[in-house]
């Protein structure tokens, strides 16, 4: 059993898509950024997976089955990608 | 060839791209720790590095999940914002690993085409030696549940050894990940240091075997599921004495670097360079 990382179930593959999509793709991260519901039209999010990441609740996202680490990862980049300056790189 | 060298690196991305809650005094100690491994590295005279590492959910999503994987591409690619990374990959060396280890019954994924993960290209910024040499990617799942249990991941360390052992090339083995961090729950200010410092006395004292004997539950419970890539290692090293070369708990993150001397010298005649001892 597993306390912090769990099996993701089949009804989140959507959500998880998209969460992985804003983390590893940049063209991706740009559209949704520029137009969230119609990024999230392209990959099929229901109701609760689009409020939820809208509104960028976390622990809402990780109920309907998001992947703890995707929605880390996922607000993570959309960070560095609003706020560059903010970062010192090596 | 025998192993040339063996460490255990973090891939903190804190650690390439510092935000302002990061303490930069601490990223810098882990740097020059980093820059000790990479002397190693270099005076070892690597023909390849071979890099356990967990993927991020990157080059592997739901699609497909394997429990250890090869890349066995010409070169390998990833980026991280304004960071871009192609190595070459050692393919005679990889498609070995793949053969040979199915052949020795490890059912291996392998891929031609995938997207590196910063797990393999984080401590490879600070670390690849000069000149630069390809790598073989290795992967161990350690994110997406269920992942390989402590146990295999340690048969699969003592086997990939024993096919490096036969292989010419000389082969540096560096296992990616740890310690304790719980990115994205509710944990991730609150690492298990104590857990890790008393792995590391257990590693210090050469007795890395026990780590087979850990629980998928207790690395999970302790925030150190990529500890997987590390027990890996320690399959291929076996009781060698670790070298802590630094232990930087961070509010995040526990950051380890270690070395194990080259089995077959004795512990403690083959002090790291720079290291004083």
């Amino acid at each position: 059993m597993n306390h912090h990382y769990f099996f993701p179930p089949a009804s989140a593959y959507a959500l998880n898509r998209c969460l992985f999509r804003l983390k590893s793709d940049a063209a991706f991260r740009a559209r949704y950024l520029a137009d969230p519901d119609a990024a999230m039209d392209e990959l099929g999010l229901d109701a609760d997976g689009r409020a939820a990441l809208r509104d960028r609740a976390r622990d809402r996202l990780v109920a309907l089955g998001a992947h703890p680490y995707l929605v880390f990862m996922a607000e993570l980049r959309i960070g560095m990608e609003r706020s560059s300056a903010a970062f010192e790189h090596f | 060839m025998p192993l040339v060298a063996a460490v255990a690196c973090p891939h903190t991305p804190q650690l390439l791209v510092r935000p302002e809650t990061e303490d930069r005094a601490l990223v810098l100690r882990v740097h020059a720790a980093y820059a000790r491994v990479k002397r190693l590295l270099t005076e070892a005279r690597a023909d390849a590095i071979c890099v356990i590492g967990g993927d991020h959910i990157e080059g592997f999503f739901l699609d497909a999940v394997p429990a250890f994987a090869v890349c066995v591409g010409a070169s390998v690619s990833g980026e991280f914002g304004r960071y871009a990374y192609t190595f070459p990959v050692h393919e005679p060396l990889a498609r070995a690993i793949v053969e040979e280890g199915i052949e020795r019954e490890f059912d291996l994924t392998y891929s031609q085409d995938i997207r590196l993960d910063y797990a393999f290209y984080l401590p490879l910024h600070f670390t690849m030696p000069e000149p630069p040499v390809p790598i073989v990617p290795l992967y161990v799942n350690v994110y997406l549940p269920p992942q390989p249990t402590p146990r295999r991941c340690y048969a699969w360390g003592r086997t990939l050894r024993a096919i490096l052992d036969a292989r010419p090339e000389r082969v540096a083995l560096m296992a990616s990940g740890g310690m304790s961090h719980y990115p994205g729950t509710d944990r991730y200010a609150s690492p298990d240091y104590e857990w890790d410092r008393q792995l590391l006395a257990t590693l210090a004292d050469g007795r890395g075997a026990e780590t087979a004997r850990l629980t998928g539950d207790e690395l999970d419970k302790a925030g150190n599921v990529e500890l997987r890539t590390w027990i890996t290692l320690l399959g291929a090293v076996g009781d060698a004495r670790a070298d802590v070369v630094c232990y930087e708990p961070s509010w995040h993150h526990g950051n380890a670097v270690v070395v194990w001397p080259i089995p077959g010298r004795a512990p403690g005649t083959d002090p790291l360079p720079g290291s004083g001892r």
